[in-house]
């Protein structure tokens, strides 16, 4: 085989060259492009995920419109009233059965963003869709140094086989770059917080970063090179994988190249995580800072984070309940376990509202970064015992920059497509589409 | 129903009346709800064409969601069980005596375990640099399945963050006056201080035996030249050799030839096209099986002279007995056992407040010491259930209320007399098989169906019926179970797990042992689904090693098949299984036999190109 034996020596030679003679990049940072519109503040978006359903009667809001009554699990949300969109009616069918058995918490994970039925697999072959997030980072994330951010409480995988011949790929990722790629998220607040702000204060050291980063460019080139020539010599499937290295040698690429920053300029009073803590609410409440401070930075505008797999069977000894999250979720009518589940429900509205405090508390002009954000919290099981798929959890939170109305209770037909919803977010990211998942239109009345 | 009376069955006269009363409302007679057409199915050989449907039939029948609950028309359990066995032995046979087909393995990216090994055999330098990667997903129950195993631009920013900083520790560069500290690995590729006039010729010598290392395979001349025309360019801007070198590791870290395990095909997208792995990819092949990481100087040499092959006994037993096999054990234990889980596992503090973080460890250095030791003594694989002996320290001894046993060292103890031996007696797995509040006989029971004797129940079906049942339950937990049990609906797939589970119960929710479970006296004995007594856990372990030997013999076979693979066994691997079970058999079920037959199997040994383009 014979291939072209070029270097990248231009650029390799520009990189050496200049690295010494180059300005401190940060003070080019602010005033980045906005997302779309008017808005003087881009538009942002998150999605944070709930496991194992929730106990419905306590969590269904009463009353319609602006005219509700918070429900018990929905209180700690109180203080944030004016802000909450809280949905009734969606529905995911496609984290039904549908003919492929058991795996209702895989396929609720893998369903929650993409509004497809994951292909039952055990690993050969797996395939859902693109989701929303990614959706819309195709489009925007260029804006940004991050196209996304990708979060999850859960390190550690679970050993063995996960849900009912389901690959672990679909119970532990939310986003997914392709209908075969997921994108893995971080759970180390200490990592996310150094993908943010890599960069040091002192001059040297952001010479020698800068200095780096031309070296980087010109290996990326090096192995890109490389990846190019294996392509042809493959089979399918072993291309798709050279594909995926590919795409993600490109991007590293494109960020080297693009904005010349690795990182944005830490806000003042925040410190470097020193680890994921052992405690889960801490732990939870510190991804919560993360999402915002990337937000803030305008590192990102697009975050999904999931706070816990679906089936996760963490214990919450703290709140007196004894037993794990999903054993008791198969509540069995046993008023004990529903009084406990309650209170996992309520918890997490808890550590969901320390986030939207701190959304509220950042200023961006006259307003605050919520009120330029929609984040969307919920899950893709129902009634947790039931394992059912329709009547969703979802809340939205956010005004996104005047796009939704909020401070009130929205009621739709029973098994409206949860990626109806996706169609109207997608609109206001600038990212239109016409269809994703199992859409049939945009939701009606949102603004 | 027995092999022999199904033997006898016809498709024509015996199934095809049963789908015709059931199932061709829906999917028959022009139907084809769910597109599902049953039409074309006349004969047994139509099922063998289309055993992919049938295992999906098999399946839904077998876990009675078809036909659907609400239909009037449904089979009776008879009926259900002539389809679902008749189905099972028809494939079964067709399986085995299909023409043989090597499969095909997705090509493998570097897992974290193995990255840090390899990181590790090859840098000389060991600070386990992929304990900051997003964790592998896994599929099949293993993390190393090529399927799975992605590239994210997330993993992509990691490798290239930790190639740096591995070639920032691995290649010591000159300090202000100029001189070197030389690191193992300098050391190990240059002789320091060199003379610089020989730079040249060591910085080619080096990357031509690097790289061979790194893309554990020989590297062509082209390679050589690319990779010094990098290095060099960083040289001639005036850094230091050494700054070269690292520029070097760097791109050699995050190239696809290192980062994935290619095998590179003539016929790549033809499946009837089967080759012999070429002995540099069999070399790697063994080496990522039982090291986790690349193939030593040794095996590459042998490769080289394409000796491998003919020296594969006294190799395999050579890389059982060594250090690295170590990662075999925990990679492997840790996920066919599941000890991986102990990790996250939580006992209730209050309940439990004599459990801790040492003993966690404790618990799963126990389980993997006997792996350990069954695996460098060459033992029956057997022990694993049936040992009567185990690894303990003060520590542990102490749970399980063994005396005579001080200090913290692990050491080999007699567990004669005692009511442990094997691992489903070990703390870990008993432990990791319970809740975090109580133990759930149900758990302990569907691990020993999967893990153990490799017969998972089917799946609780779509919609479990609701158990009327707001009063607190009284009595043991076992009590209370044969209470839910009534529902017959459940009873069906509990009746298989909720006995074995019950054996175990004189094992609390962290392993230690106990007569009283909710101040009555516990009864562990039972029944299995097929019909063996047992009294307590002791006689279930008779009944697992002796009576279901085969089954789990059979069930580690396919697992470690899995894990050395790192692709999902496909129907035509049964005759690998089945091989390599024989084998065992001949000789008490040895652990290098295991290993041997593995290495030495059609799917293990050879590939062909991949079928259809989707």
């Amino acid at each position: 085989m014979i291939r072209s034996t070029h270097i990248p020596r231009r650029t390799f030679l520009r990189g050496l060259g200049t690295a010494l003679a180059l300005p401190a990049l940060e003070a080019m940072l602010p005033a980045r492009a906005v997302a779309t519109g008017n808005a003087k503040f881009p538009t942002r978006m998150a999605f944070v995920y709930i496991p194992n359903g929730v106990i419905p009667e306590k969590w269904h809001v009463k009353g319609k419109g602006s005219d509700f009554q918070f429900s018990h699990i929905l209180e700690p949300l109180k203080a944030h009233r004016e802000d909450l969109l809280i949905f009734s009616g969606l529905a995911h069918t496609k984290a039904r059965s549908n003919g492929d058995g058991a795996g209702d918490h895989a396929r609720a994970n893998a369903t929650f963003l993409t509004g497809r039925q994951a292909r039952k697999t055990a690993g050969a072959d797996i395939r859902v869709g693109v989701s929303v997030d990614q959706l819309a980072a195709q489009k925007i994330g260029d804006k940004t140094r991050l196209p996304s951010l990708e979060l999850s409480s859960d390190g550690r995988r679970m050993s063995g086989n996960c849900d009912s011949g389901y690959s672990c790929a679909y119970q532990f990722n939310l986003a997914w770059k392709s209908e075969t790629t997921p994108l893995p998220p971080e759970s180390d607040p200490r990592l996310v917080f150094e993908r943010l702000f890599s960069n040091g204060k002192d001059r040297e050291r952001n010479e020698s970063r800068v200095r780096r980063e031309r070296y980087k460019k010109s290996i990326l080139d090096f192995v890109l090179e490389d990846a190019k020539a294996l392509e042809k010599k493959l089979g399918y499937t072993d291309q798709r994988k050279l594909d995926e290295y590919l795409t993600s040698v490109r991007e590293l690429e494109k960020r080297v190249t693009a904005s010349g920053v690795s990182s944005a300029e830490l806000p003042e009073g925040f410190k470097k995580p020193a680890g994921k803590p052992r405690d889960f609410g801490a732990h939870v409440r510190m991804m919560g800072d993360m999402m915002a401070l990337a937000f803030q930075t305008d590192s990102t505008r697009i975050a999904t984070y999931l706070l816990a797999h679906d089936g996760d069977n963490r214990s919450y000894p703290h709140l007196g309940v004894k037993g794990g999250h999903h054993s008791l979720s198969h509540h069995r009518n046993n008023s004990r376990n529903i009084a406990d589940l309650t209170k996992i429900n309520r918890f997490h509205c808890e550590l969901f509202a320390h986030f939207l405090d701190r959304l509220k508390n950042i200023k961006e002009g006259d307003e605050t970064l919520l009120d330029h954000s929609m984040i969307v919290y919920g899950g893709a099981i129902g009634d947790g015992n039931r394992h059912s798929h329709h009547d969703l959890p979802v809340v939205l939170a956010g005004k996104a920059n005047g796009a939704i109305k909020t401070g009130r209770h929205a009621t739709y037909p029973t098994e409206t497509p949860m990626a109806n919803l996706f169609l109207n977010m997608l609109d206001i990211m600038g990212a239109p589409r016409e269809r994703m998942g199992d859409s049939t239109g945009q939701l009606k009345g949102l603004a | 129903m027995n092999a022999v009376d199904l033997a006898k069955m016809s498709f024509e006269k015996d199934i095809l009346p049963i789908l015709q009363e059931n199932c061709f409302s829906c999917h028959g007679d022009g139907e084809a709800k769910g597109d599902l057409s049953l039409d074309g199915f006349k004969t047994a050989n139509d099922v063998h064409r289309g055993y992919k449907i049938w295992e999906k039939i098999r399946k839904l029948v077998l876990a009675n969601e078809m036909p659907p609950q609400k239909k009037k028309k449904r089979p009776d359990a008879k009926q259900r069980a002539l389809l679902t066995d008749w189905t099972r032995q028809t494939l079964d046979t067709f399986y085995r005596t299909a023409p043989p087909d090597p499969g095909r393995v997705t090509v493998r990216r570097l897992n974290r375990a193995e990255y840090n090994n390899t990181i590790r055999d090859l840098m000389r330098v060991d600070f386990k640099p992929a304990r900051d990667f997003p964790a592998d997903d896994s599929g099949y129950g293993f993390d190393n399945i090529g399927d799975v195993l992605t590239m994210s631009p997330l993993l992509m920013e990691k490798y290239f963050a930790a190639a740096e900083r591995i070639a920032a520790k691995a290649v010591a560069v000159p300090n202000a006056d100029g001189r070197i500290v030389a690191t193992p690995f300098q050391n190990f590729y240059f002789r320091y201080p060199a003379p610089p006039k020989l730079r040249r010729n060591a910085a080619e010598g080096f990357v031509r035996t690097f790289l061979a290392r790194a893309y554990r395979r020989p590297v062509r001349a082209e390679e050589v030249r690319r990779l010094m025309l990098l290095a060099k360019q960083v040289v001639d801007d005036g850094a230091s050799f050494e700054h070269g070198i690292r520029m070097a590791v760097v791109a050699t870290l995050v190239s696809p030839h290192f980062l994935f395990r290619w095998e590179f095909d003539g016929a790549p997208k033809n499946p009837k096209a089967i080759r012999s792995l070429n002995e540099h990819e069999l070399a790697s092949r063994i080496s990522f099986y039982i090291w986790n990481s690349i193939p030593d100087d040794a095996l590459m040499e042998l490769a080289r002279r394409g000796q491998l092959r003919k020296n594969l006994p006294a190799q395999i037993r050579r890389m059982l007995r060594d250090a690295k096999a170590q990662s075999l054990v925990a990679n492997f234990t840790g996920q066919w056992l599941q000890l991986r889980n102990l990790e996250m596992h939580q006992p209730d503090k209050r309940l439990f407040s004599a459990f801790n973080n040492e003993l966690r460890a404790d618990m799963r250095r126990e389980t993997e010491m006997l792996f350990a030791h069954v695996m460098r003594e060459n033992r029956s694989v057997v022990d694993l259930l049936d040992a009567n002996y185990t690894f303990v320290n003060d520590r542990l001894a102490n749970w399980y209320g063994l005396k005579k046993v001080k200090g913290g060292q692990f050491r080999i103890v007699s567990l004669k007399g005692t009511p442990r031996g094997g691992v489903l007696t070990h703390a870990s797995v008993l432990t990791l098989t319970s809740d975090p509040n109580r133990t759930s006989p149900v758990k302990r029971g569907k691990y020993v169906l999967e893990n153990i004797l490799g017969t998972p129940p089917p799946p609780a079906p779509d919609n479990v019926p609701e158990l009327e049942s707001d009063a607190e339950l009284k009595g043991t937990l076992r009590q209370q179970m044969v209470k839910h049990r009534e529902n017959p609906v459940c009873a069906s797939c509990h009746q298989k797990m909720d006995p074995i589970g019950f054996a175990f119960e004189n094992f609390d929710a962290v392993g230690r042992w106990r007569t009283l479970d909710n101040g009555e006296p516990i009864n562990a004995a039972s029944q299995l689904d097929s019909g063996e007594k047992f009294r307590d856990a002791t006689g279930l372990r008779k009944i697992l090693a002796v009576r279901k030997r085969d089954l789990f013999v059979r069930c580690l076979t396919e697992k470690m098949l899995t894990f050395a693979l790192g692709r999902g066994l496909e129907f035509y691997d049964k005759r690998a299984v089945d091989g390599i079970v024989k084998q065992m058999e001949r000789d008490g079920f040895k652990f290098e036999t295991l290993v041997m037959g593995i290495v030495k199997s059609l799917p293990f040994d050879m590939k062909r190109g991949e079928e259809g383009g989707k």
